[in-house]
C-alpha cells in the first residue's frame, strides 16, 4: 500500500530498463516530445520578450540562496507570523511523521474525505495510500491528477502531470470511471465534464489538503499558484486547510513575490501571468477556512542544506523548466526517472532525499549538455551537482568488494594508470590498435565489439584505429628546435 | 607567436588528422608550434564519471606539464571546458597552493581552437578553401561552457566555396554525452537519431563541429545507417586550400 | 502555538548545523539577515497612462476577457449595459459595492454572509478591484468590502470587474509598491482559469468564472 513501484525510488528499476518501455513506444515519445516542444516553445518567446530577465534570474536566485543562508531565522519568523494570525504550524522530520500529523488533524475533524489540490511534496509523503489505508477517501481535484487518479496511473511531469496520456485515453477513463454515455474526445468536451464532476466535491467536502508554491516569512502567508482554480476552491469553501510544504518553501518577503512570480509563470507554463494565484494568511473570521494547518516538512532538507555544492538543489521552485528542455527527458518521459520528480531535478533531489541509498542511477541519466541550467530561473548548476553526486556514488563503490567485477569501475581504474605515465599510454595506443584490428572490417570500420564496446556499435560504427597516432606522426617530423631533446619522457 | 598543442588523448588516438590539420592550419599563419610528448589526457572522463580523485591526478599532470607554456591551443571544447569549470574544484579540494596558483596564471593562457584564431592571433579568413555544403553542429562544451557565440559561424564563413546549411534545433544535444553514451546507450542513441534527422534535412555533404566527439557519434551512426553525409572537424576544413585538400575519409 | 515539539527543535538545530550556527536553548541566536539582495530588474514601466490601459486591454482580450471603457459620469449606464448583453437576471454583490453599480432591473443578491449554496443561485458577481497590472493583464483583489469574499468571485460562472484607470500600473513591482502593507488575502486573476493538461491544448474556464469582464473607468484629469 505504498507509491506504485514505478516511482518508488527504492523499487523502481535503475534508468536505462526503465526508459526502456518508453523508447520503445512511438506514441508516447511522441506525446513526450510535442508537450515539451509547446512547453519549451512559450517559454522561449515570453522570455526573449523580458528585456530584464537574466536581472530577474539573478534576483531569483539571490533571495532564493540568501532565504536557504538563513532558513532557521525565516521559518521561525513564518511560524511566529502564521500562528499570530490564526494559523497552526506543525513540524515534520520525515515523510512518516508528516503523514501522521495530517491523520491525526483529520482524526480531530472525523474527516472521511478530503479533496486535494496538487502537491508534489504530498506525493513525496506517499500521503495518499496512507489516507485511504486510514479509511480516508481522496479526491484529487486537479484536472491532470484526476485523470491519473481514475486512470490509476502515475504523474511522469511535475507541471503537467498527464503530459503522457492523449485524449481518446481521457476520454476512455473518464466513460469509464464518471460513468458518462456520450463523450467526445474533444479537450472542451472532457474538461466541461470534470468540471461538474468536481463541483459536487468542491461544495461539499469540508476538509482539503495542498501545498504551497511560497510561505512568506515576513506576513506568515501562503502563497499557491495554479491555473485551474481547483486550488482557489480548496483553500477557500472547505471548513479545514491544511497545508504540507519543505520547509524550503520560505520566501522572506512579500516583496520577493515579485521577482518569483514573474519566473515562474514563464518558466513553467510559458505564460507572463498563470490565471490564479491566491495568498491567505492564517485565518479570515468570515473568508475562507476556520482552521488552517501548515505541515512543515524536513525530509531530508535539512542535510542537502550542508553541503556546500548539493545546498543549491533546494532553490528549484518546481517551475519544471528543467524537465521541459532536458533532451533526455524528452525522448524517455518521466516514470523512466523512478520518483515523483522526474528529469533534472529529480536526478539531483531524488538521490538525496534517498540518503544516496536508492536512486544511484539518476545522476548518470544525463549527458550534462547544461540546457537545464541555462534555463533555472534560480540558477542551479544542475550539471555541477550532478557530477558531484557521481563522485559520491563513486566513492561509496570504492568501498565495495565486487567493485573490480564492474566493467566500468575496472576500466576507469586502469584508465587512470594508463594516463598516469606517457609510456603506458603510447603503449596502450599500440596495445589498442593491434587489438582492435581483430575487430575491424574490410571497409576500414568496426561494426561489431564485444563488452562494453557492443553497447557503442548497437547503433554506431567505429573507424578503425588509425595505423600512427599523431603524437607518433609529430615525433616522426624534422625536428623542431622546441622539441625536448634527449630527455626520456617519463 | 608560439603555442603548445594539447590534442587530448582521444584526438591522438582516434583523429590524428585533426591534430595534422591543426599544425598545418597554425603554421600557415605563422604561429610557432611545440607539442610536448608526455601529454595524456586532460581527465574530463573521470572527472564526469565520478572518479574524482583520479580526476586531479590527471588535472594536476596537465598543469605541471604546461606551466611555462606560453599558450595552449586545444581542438576540443569539452576538455577545455573541463579546465575551466572543474579544475579550480579539484585543486581547492585536493590540491596545494602551490597547485592553485599555478593553475590561475595558467589558465588564462588555455584556448579552444576557435577561440585561438579569433581572440588571439585576429584572424577570421585563415586562407582556406573548402567547396561543400556544411552543416555545423555546436557541441553542447562549446555551445553553454564556453560561449563560442558566432566565432565558428565566422570562420566558416570566409572558407572560400563553402556554402553554410544551417543545422535546425541547433542548441539541442547529440547525446553523446561522454561515458553516457555507454551507460545510457539507449537513450544516448534515441537523441542521436532525433538530431541524425535534422542533420539530414540540411542537405549537407559535411557535418562539422569543434569536437570530435560528438563527430564520433554522429559520425558512427550515419555509416552504420549509410548515409551519404561525412563528418569533419573544424580544424581540417580551416586547414584545406584548393592545393591542400582535406585528407581521404575513409 | 503549537507546544514546542522535539521534531521542531530537532529540525532546527539540523538547520542551524547546516547553515553553521549555533542554537542555545537560553538564549537563541536570531541572525538579523542580510537584505541587500541584486534587484536590478525593471520596476518602473517607461509607458504613458493611455499606453499602459492599452497594453491591459491588449492582454485582457489575449485571455479572451472582455474590457470596455467609460467616462465617470457612464459607470451605471455601462454597468447596465454589461448586465443587458448576457441575458442573466441575479447577480451577487459584496456589501460594500458603491450602491450607483446595483444598477436597476436586474436581481440583486448583497453578501451578508451568504451560504455557498445562495451564492450559487446567483448567475454573476459584480466586484471592484485593487489595482491592475498592465504587463501581465493582472487582476488584483485584495478583498475589501467593495470586492468581497473570495467565495464570490469564485462560485459565480461571470464576473464584471470595475477598474478605475488610476489603479492600473504596469509592472507588478509598482503594484507592490502600493501597497502601504502586506495584504492579508489576495487573489491574483490573469484570465479565466485554463488547463493545458490534455495533449497541451489550452482550455478555458475549468473552476471559477469562465468569463471575465472589465469597465475600465476613465477617471485621469
Amino acid at each position: 500500500m505504498s507509491t506504485h513501484p514505478i516511482l518508488d525510488p527504492t523499487r523502481a528499476l535503475p534508468f536505462p530498463q526503465a526508459a526502456l518501455p518508453v523508447l520503445r513506444n512511438p506514441q508516447l515519445r511522441k506525446n513526450i516530445a510535442h508537450a515539451t516542444d509547446v512547453i519549451e516553445a512559450k517559454r522561449d518567446k515570453l522570455v526573449a520578450e523580458k528585456t530584464d530577465w537574466q536581472q530577474l534570474r539573478s534576483a531569483a536566485s539571490a533571495i532564493r540562496a540568501h532565504t536557504l543562508e538563513n532558513l532557521a531565522f525565516y521559518l521561525e519568523q513564518f511560524e511566529s507570523r502564521c500562528t499570530a494570525a490564526g494559523g497552526q504550524v506543525h513540524w515534520a522530520a520525515d515523510a512518516a511523521e508528516a503523514r501522521q500529523i495530517i491523520l491525526d488533524l483529520l482524526r480531530r475533524e472525523n474527516a472521511t474525505e478530503v479533496i486535494k489540490i496538487k502537491t508534489m511534496t504530498s506525493a513525496e509523503i506517499e500521503l495518499n495510500p496512507a489516507l485511504e489505508a486510514a479509511g480516508v477517501a481522496v479526491f484529487e481535484t486537479d484536472l491532470a491528477e484526476l485523470i491519473l487518479q481514475l486512470g490509476d496511473d502515475q504523474p511522469s511531469h511535475i507541471v503537467a502531470p498527464a503530459l503522457h496520456v492523449n485524449r481518446s485515453q481521457v476520454r476512455e477513463i473518464f466513460v469509464r470511471r464518471m460513468g458518462l454515455a456520450n463523450l467526445s474526445d474533444d479537450p472542451e468536451a472532457l474538461t466541461a465534464a470534470a468540471r461538474i464532476w468536481l463541483r459536487r466535491k468542491f461544495l461539499t467536502v469540508p476538509t482539503a489538503i495542498g501545498g504551497a508554491n511560497f510561505l512568506i516569512a515576513e506576513t506568515g502567508s501562503a502563497v499557491v499558484v495554479e491555473s485551474e482554480g481547483n486550488g482557489r476552491m480548496c483553500l477557500t469553501l472547505p471548513r479545514t486547510m491544511i497545508t504540507v510544504a519543505g520547509i524550503e518553501k520560505i520566501l522572506p518577503r512579500f516583496q520577493d513575490l515579485e521577482v518569483m512570480l514573474q519566473v515562474l509563470a514563464r518558466s513553467a507554463t510559458g505564460e507572463r501571468m498563470n490565471p490564479y494565484t491566491s495568498l491567505w494568511t492564517g485565518v479570515t473570521p468570515g473568508d475562507g477556512p476556520e482552521r488552517f494547518h501548515v505541515v512543515l516538512l524536513d525530509n531530508q532538507r535539512s542535510s542537502i542544506l550542508g553541503r556546500p555544492t548539493e545546498r543549491q538543489t533546494l532553490k528549484c521552485i518546481r517551475c519544471a523548466a528543467c524537465i521541459n528542455t532536458c533532451p533526455v527527458y524528452r525522448q524517455t518521459g518521466g516514470h523512466a526517472y523512478g520518483s515523483v520528480y522526474p528529469g533534472p531535478i529529480g536526478a539531483i533531489l531524488t538521490p538525496q532525499l534517498m540518503r544516496m541509498r536508492h536512486a544511484q542511477s539518476l545522476p548518470y541519466a544525463s549527458s550534462l549538455c547544461g540546457a537545464c541550467y541555462e534555463v533555472c530561473p534560480v540558477k542551479i548548476n544542475i550539471p555541477e551537482v550532478l557530477i558531484d553526486l557521481r563522485a559520491q556514488i563513486v566513492d561509496q563503490q570504492r568501498e565495495q568488494p565486487y567493485r573490480l567485477f564492474d566493467p566500468m569501475y575496472l576500466g576507469m581504474k586502469i584508465a587512470n594508470l594508463l594516463f598516469a605515465r606517457t609510456w603506458r599510454f603510447r603503449a596502450a595506443q599500440r596495445l589498442g590498435r593491434i587489438g582492435l584490428r581483430w575487430f575491424t572490417a574490410n571497409d576500414g570500420w568496426i561494426h561489431s565489439l564485444p563488452g562494453l564496446g557492443a553497447k557503442w556499435t548497437q547503433t554506431r560504427d567505429l573507424r578503425g584505429l588509425p595505423a600512427q597516432t599523431f603524437r607518433d606522426w609529430w615525433a616522426a617530423r624534422a625536428p623542431h628546435s622546441d622539441q625536448p631533446s634527449g630527455k626520456e619522457a617519463q | 607567436m608560439r603555442a603548445s598543442l594539447f590534442i587530448t588523448c582521444y584526438n591522438d588516438t582516434l583523429f590524428p588528422e585533426t591534430g595534422r590539420a591543426v599544425v598545418r592550419l597554425l603554421e600557415r599563419l605563422g604561429v610557432a608550434l611545440d607539442f610536448l610528448p608526455q601529454q595524456t589526457c586532460c581527465g574530463q572522463m573521470h572527472a564526469n564519471t565520478g572518479f574524482r580523485g583520479e580526476a586531479f591526478s590527471q588535472a594536476e599532470r596537465f598543469v605541471r606539464l604546461y606551466r611555462d607554456a606560453e599558450t595552449i591551443v586545444i581542438p576540443s571544447s569539452s576538455c577545455v571546458a573541463m579546465i575551466r569549470e572543474q579544475y579550480a574544484g579539484l585543486f581547492e579540494e585536493l590540491g596545494n597552493n602551490d597547485l592553485r596558483e599555478d593553475f590561475a596564471a595558467l589558465l588564462p593562457r588555455v584556448y579552444e581552437l576557435s577561440e585561438f584564431l579569433i581572440d588571439r592571433l585576429g584572424v577570421e579568413d585563415v586562407g582556406a578553401c573548402f567547396p561543400h555544403r556544411v552543416t555545423y553542429h555546436a557541441s553542447c562544451h562549446g555551445l553553454r561552457a564556453l560561449h563560442l557565440g558566432d566565432r565558428p559561424y565566422r570562420l566558416l564563413a570566409k572558407v572560400r566555396g563553402l556554402r553554410q546549411a544551417s543545422l535546425p534545433n541547433i542548441d539541442r544535444c547529440c547525446g553523446f554525452g561522454g561515458t553516457f553514451s555507454i551507460k545510457n546507450a539507449d537513450v544516448s542513441s534515441a537523441m542521436l537519431a532525433s538530431k541524425l534527422q535534422d542533420v539530414v534535412s540540411t542537405s549537407a555533404e559535411y557535418c562539422t563541429a569543434l569536437d570530435n566527439s560528438c563527430l564520433m557519434h554522429l559520425g558512427g551512426a550515419m555509416h552504420r545507417q549509410s548515409l551519404p553525409i561525412k563528418t569533419i572537424h573544424l580544424a581540417e576544413i580551416l586547414a584545406a586550400t584548393e592545393t591542400q585538400p582535406v585528407e581521404a575519409r575513409a | 502555538m503549537t507546544a514546542p515539539s522535539s521534531s521542531r527543535q530537532q529540525i532546527l538545530d539540523r538547520i542551524r548545523a547546516a547553515t553553521q550556527l549555533t542554537t542555545h536553548e537560553s538564549a537563541p541566536v536570531k541572525v538579523a539577515p542580510e537584505t541587500n539582495l541584486p534587484r536590478t530588474y525593471i520596476h518602473h514601466g517607461q509607458l504613458t497612462a493611455q499606453a499602459r490601459i492599452a497594453l491591459l486591454t491588449e492582454r485582457l482580450r489575449e485571455y479572451d476577457a472582455e474590457l470596455v471603457e467609460c467616462t465617470p459620469q457612464a459607470i451605471s449606464s455601462t454597468i447596465a449595459a454589461q448586465l443587458a448583453a448576457t441575458g442573466k437576471h441575479s447577480f451577487v454583490a459584496p456589501h460594500g459595492l458603491p450602491a450607483e453599480w446595483l444598477v436597476p432591473g436586474f436581481q440583486w443578491t448583497i453578501d451578508h454572509s451568504l451560504s455557498h449554496a445562495e451564492i450559487e443561485q446567483t448567475e454573476g458577481v459584480v466586484t471592484g478591484a485593487y489595482c491592475a497590472v498592465a504587463d501581465s493583464g493582472t487582476i488584483v483583489l485584495h478583498h475589501s468590502a467593495a470586492e468581497g469574499r473570495r467565495v464570490l468571485t469564485l462560485l459565480p460562472d461571470w464576473h464584471l470587474c470595475i477598474l478605475r484607470a488610476s489603479q492600473v500600473v504596469e509592472t507588478f513591482p509598482e503594484y507592490i509598491d502600493r501597497c502601504p502593507q502586506p495584504p492579508a488575502l489576495a487573489t491574483y486573476i490573469s484570465g479565466p482559469s485554463a488547463t493545458a493538461d490534455i495533449e497541451m491544448t489550452r482550455i478555458k474556464g475549468v473552476h471559477g468564472p469562465r468569463f471575465l469582464h472589465v469597465i475600465l473607468v476613465r477617471d485621469e484629469s
